[in-house]
């Protein structure tokens, strides 16, 4: 008897846990029910087309900004920006020198001159002066003369000279960013072939050579290969002067 | 004796955490089927108080009374005639029968004892 009414009340319980169940689904089914609707069918119709319009527009706006995003991104990747910015960037190397350039241009070679009569063996002091008579000054009269005429890039024995370059004589040397460097003396100069050629003339350059014993071998090259600066360059001492309306 | 009360708590504390919602065109269903439930619960305390328990009616009548009256309901909706109230009725009816009937067996019980 024991055993079957704990059976009675197992069961009773289980009945009464599935109602509570149900009872608990409909008390949360109704606490907060969904507001009925009090509006007529012709208004409900009328929002429902705003609504619908104003999601159209929606979706052409996401279109929109799809479009100007991808445009956006596109020329991020690929675009006029970017490129033109590259473009500046090169520009700014080659006229700083930090590329090599090529074109037609000039190569110019100071060359002992070859003397028809033996140099007087008694002037000594001539005689030791001739070897190294170029002097910083001839390399930096000569290159002057090219950029005047013209030149858009210039090397000395493979030396580029940019705004900063020093020619100057070291000893017997002469260095050139304290890079010595030895005759025979080659300036190569991109430019008008013809144009420098002739400044050149024009200047007396050969003549003026000529008084140290040299001779000045001017030669025209379609492709001519100046190369680039090649010292690290540290920016020191150095700001660029903020202007209104820039930025 | 107490331990069908504790399992309608138990199956309240279930049914609010489950969070299951019925919607609303199906929450008259589910009323009557409780309806039903609750009468059934009532007809198994009386017939357990008059000593008639039998665990086979209990069961059946609960599941069947569930069942059909929802059925009932569903049809009711289904031709057009509100068959869900006469079934609210009798279950109703039978439900206030049931409570007096255990009232009064409850009652005279109490008043054996003192």
């Amino acid at each position: 008897m024991i055993t079957k009414n704990r059976k009675i009340t197992f069961i009773l319980s289980l009945i009464s846990a599935i109602i509570g169940i149900m009872f608990a689904i409909q008390l949360k089914s109704n606490m907060n029910p969904v507001p009925n609707e009090s509006r007529s069918i012709a208004e409900l119709r009328s929002s429902l087309q705003k609504e619908l319009e104003k999601h159209k527009g929606l979706l052409a706006d996401i279109s929109k900004y799809n479009l100007l995003f991808y445009q956006y991104e596109s020329s991020l990747n690929e675009g006029d920006s970017v490129s033109v910015m590259k473009e500046e960037l090169a520009r700014a190397k080659r006229m700083a020198g930090m590329v090599g350039l090529e074109g037609e241009g000039t190569v110019v070679r100071i060359q002992d001159a070859v003397i028809p009569e033996p140099p007087p063996l008694s002037d000594l002091e001539e005689h030791s002066y001739i070897p190294n008579a170029v002097i910083d000054e001839d390399l930096r009269w000569l290159s002057n003369i090219l950029f005047a005429n013209g030149a858009k890039a210039i090397s000395i024995n493979g030396h580029r000279i940019i705004a900063t370059t020093a020619i100057r004589n070291v000893g017997e040397d002469i260095q050139i960013d304290t890079k010595t460097i030895r005759p025979p003396y080659e300036i190569k100069a991109l430019g008008d072939p013809d144009v420098l050629i002739s400044g050149l003339k024009l200047e007396g350059a050969e003549e003026n050579l000529k008084l140290a014993g040299k001779q000045l071998i001017i030669e025209k090259h379609d492709k001519l290969l100046i190369p680039a600066y090649t010292d690290a360059r540290v920016i020191r001492f150095m700001k660029p002067v903020k202007t209104k309306g820039e930025s | 004796m107490w331990l069908p009360v504790l399992g309608l708590v138990l199956g309240i504390a279930v049914g609010l955490l489950l969070d299951w919602r019925v919607p609303q065109e199906y929450s008259s269903y589910l009323s009557i089927a409780l309806l039903a439930g609750l009468d059934t619960i009532f007809g198994g305390i009386r017939s357990y108080l008059e000593r008639t328990f039998n665990v086979r009616i209990f069961m059946s009548g609960f599941f069947f009374n569930i069942l059909f009256a929802a059925g009932l309901a569903f049809l009711g909706a289904f031709l057009g005639i509100d068959l869900y109230l006469a079934a609210i009725v009798a279950f109703g009816v039978r439900l206030f029968n049931n409570l007096a009937v255990i009232r009064r067996i409850i009652l005279s019980k109490w008043i054996n004892q003192g």
